[in-house]
């Protein structure tokens, strides 16, 4: 178990940069996870710490003491691929036992049977890795990743190759086994549901910089950036350019965002057309066209309330707006309201 | 009103038909590849005293052909492979007693025994010369192929995992040029490398052919390795060295296992390579310094008393002999060179 730190990390490549300028502490046993879109860095943060890839620029410190030149093979990381990385020429057992072959690991194989009960797959370590399933091939990465005590566990997309149910329960269980170990765990994903239900913190990362670290509801509610605003939340973010003659708003805001939630229909305010439904279980996503183009809102019910071509109004309350300037950053305590100016 | 039985019925015709059109036109495709072969083991038991014995041919081919009718009709009456083939290969067996019983005799194959074959054959005709022994052509055959093979399969290997993992100025230069000197007909090299081994004082020895073959066969057995290489994924060397292990022994333990069948596919090959070699054999003695199988079986043929094809046939049975039976074994690893690829 180990305190993380990256100082002012980076890593170029001769023609382009992956990472630049992160700064991140994790705390021991800590449970962070690395979001952003395919591309922005993640992966490649993620390598560095394994020790697999060398930094550019910067520093990586475990519990205060760089390792930045330290092989990966010294660090002591657990690490799971999403492919989970099982070696096909080994069974079960034998991919368990794999990192105990390079360190002095007194009974070792006691250990790995109590890592696949741990991960539940004590019936099959005598397998193969091809005649597993998706599911269990991932349980049997964990285990392998787990046996040596690692000081960091990496998790790099670790789910996206499961089934969606099976996703549900590998989320459940994967924090489960990291809270029972207080193993130090970053999980690098791309599915803001896996970082905000798995994860004490979020890190979004865009672009090789990190947008805003924080908790889910901190990048939900409070989202830093423009980026953070649009990525984050599912349906996303109405957004809109100001200035705008409807809008209300401090002069130095350039965006306008609204949460799908925020808006509601009322008697007066904004004219809408509904053009689109999108029943998503307890709640009906609506699409409207409406004079700031086309918005969504989220209402509750199995069933639409409207028919496609109704029209009705759409108002929200002042504090619900966030806006951002010029640069993308949001500008703290500022609201603004869509006013009915002219169509009362 | 679609008939749906008529149009199964239908469609169970044409794939038989396909399927027998199918078949008819393979047995005429292997019938000018097969037949040469089994007129070579027929005369090689058959013919007597340097003349082709061409009475035994036509019955033999009869022979083939009732039991192999036997094995088909066996498969298709009783379903049973096994039971089928043991039947073809009974009928045949007995048929060809009966037939061809009295023709056979293993005289042809006295070469074996004797060295001294033209003394053997015409008396004192040739009295004071040297006769190449059969079975020191046979080793030094068995040493060029093995040597060879071993040199090619641990070069290309090594080489080939260097250009599937490692970025190095110049590496598709190298790629491109190792598929141009295949474009090259070796032959046209014969006169510079006659020259070149000459002058390096390797001439009339077997390091010459041993080192020239392999230099010849390197460029497309790198190539080939190279795919089976592209082919294992990273993240399985990668979780190796993050599991404890050094660079080298991700190599030998996780990622050589998954191209053990592209080592296979070429050691055949290059063996099989090695065994048929006649042109740089031939090529780089001036005398009779060495002998190995396809310059004794030109020997043999060249005899001035009249060629005794009995016995030509019967060094080539000799001949064939190792390369197909390794050819059998290996079989369905060849099969799979194809693919080029590794399964989980």
């Amino acid at each position: 178990m180990a305190q993380i730190e990256l100082k002012a990390l980076q890593k170029a490549w001769d023609d382009a940069v992956a990472v630049q300028d992160m700064n991140l502490t994790i705390q021991d046993g800590e449970f962070v996870a690395i979001l952003g879109p395919s591309g922005c860095g993640k992966s490649t943060t993620l390598l560095m710490l394994a020790g697999l890839y060398l930094p550019t620029g910067g520093d990586i410190l475990f519990d205060g003491t760089r390792v930045n030149e330290v092989e990966a093979r010294h660090r002591n990381v657990g690490i799971v691929f999403q492919s989970y990385a099982l070696y096909p020429n080994m069974s079960v057992l034998q991919n368990i036992l794999f990192p105990t072959r390079f360190q002095q690991t007194p009974d070792a194989e006691k250990r790995a049977r109590e890592m696949a009960e741990m991960v539940q797959i004590n019936q099959l370590l005598e397998r193969r890795p091809s005649q597993l399933s998706g599911g269990q091939q991932q349980r049997v990465a964990l285990a392998r990743a787990l046996i040596k005590r690692p000081n960091l566990l990496l998790l790099d997309e670790p789910l996206s190759n499961l089934d969606a149910t099976l996703r549900l329960t590998m989320r459940a269980e994967i924090r489960r086994i990291t809270r029972d170990l207080g193993v130090t765990t970053i999980l690098v994903t791309h599915d803001q549901l896996e970082a905000t239900t798995m994860a004490d913190r979020v890190v979004c990362m865009n672009a090789g910089r990190i947008e805003q670290i924080g908790r889910a509801e901190d990048l939900y509610l409070r989202p830093d950036t423009l980026f953070v605003a649009g990525f984050i939340g599912s349906p996303p973010m109405n957004l809109i350019s100001l200035p705008h003659p409807l809008i209300e708003a401090p002069s130095i805001a350039r965006t306008f965002g609204l949460r799908p939630e925020a808006l509601r229909p009322a008697e007066t305010g904004l004219p809408a057309q509904v053009t689109h439904f999108e029943p998503m279980g307890r709640e009906v996503l609506t699409t409207v066209q409406t004079p700031l183009g086309l918005l969504r809102f989220l209402e509750a019910g199995t069933q639409p309330l409207w028919q496609v071509g109704d029209s009705l109004h759409l108002t929200h309350a002042r504090d619900d707006a966030i806006l951002f300037d010029g640069t993308g950053a949001r500008i703290p305590n500022a609201t603004a309201l869509i006013t009915e100016q002219g169509y009362a | 009103m679609v008939d749906w039985v008529k149009l199964a019925q239908r469609s169970r015709l044409g794939r038989r038909l396909r399927l027998g059109a199918l078949s008819v036109f393979l047995v005429a495709v292997s019938i000018p590849i097969a037949v040469p072969y089994i007129w070579m083991v027929m005369i090689a038991f058959t013919a007597r005293r340097g003349m082709a014995e061409t009475g035994t041919l036509w019955p033999a081919l009869v022979v083939i052909l009732v039991g192999l009718g036997i094995y088909g009709v066996a498969m298709l009456w009783l379903r049973r492979e096994r039971l089928a083939i043991v039947m073809g290969v009974l009928t045949a067996f007995l048929l060809g007693l009966i037939l061809l019983g009295q023709d056979l005799h293993l005289q042809n194959f006295r070469f074996m025994v004797n060295a001294n074959i033209i003394d053997d054959l015409d008396g004192q005709g040739t009295v004071g010369e040297r006769y190449p022994w059969v079975w020191e052509a046979f080793a030094n055959s068995l040493l060029l192929a093995s040597t060879q093979t071993v040199i090619v399969v641990t070069v290309s290997t090594l080489a080939a995992y260097y250009l599937s993992r490692f970025s190095f100025r110049g590496r598709n230069t190298f790629l491109q040029s190792l598929l141009v000197l295949q474009a090259f007909p070796a032959i046209t090299l014969v006169i510079p490398i006659f020259l070149i081994v000459f002058w390096v004082g390797l001439l009339n020895t077997l390091y010459a052919p041993i080192l020239v073959l392999t230099a010849l066969e390197l460029p497309f057995f790198i190539f080939i390795m190279k795919g089976f290489f592209d082919a294992v994924p990273w993240d399985i060397e990668m979780s190796a060295m993050t599991d404890g292990a050094s660079r080298r022994e991700a190599f030998w333990m996780v990622v050589l296992p998954q191209v053990r069948v592209g080592m296979i596919a070429i050691g055949v090959f290059a063996f099989i390579k090695g065994w048929e070699e006649y042109v740089f054999v031939n090529g780089l003695r001036t005398g009779e310094s060495y002998w190995v199988m396809s310059t004794y079986l030109y020997y043999v043929r060249e005899d001035v008393m009249g060629v005794d094809y009995g016995m030509v046939a019967a060094v080539a049975v000799l001949y064939v002999l190792p390369a197909l039976i390794l050819y059998l074994f290996c079989q369905k690893y060849l099969t799979q060179m194809t693919l080029g690829g590794v399964k989980g």
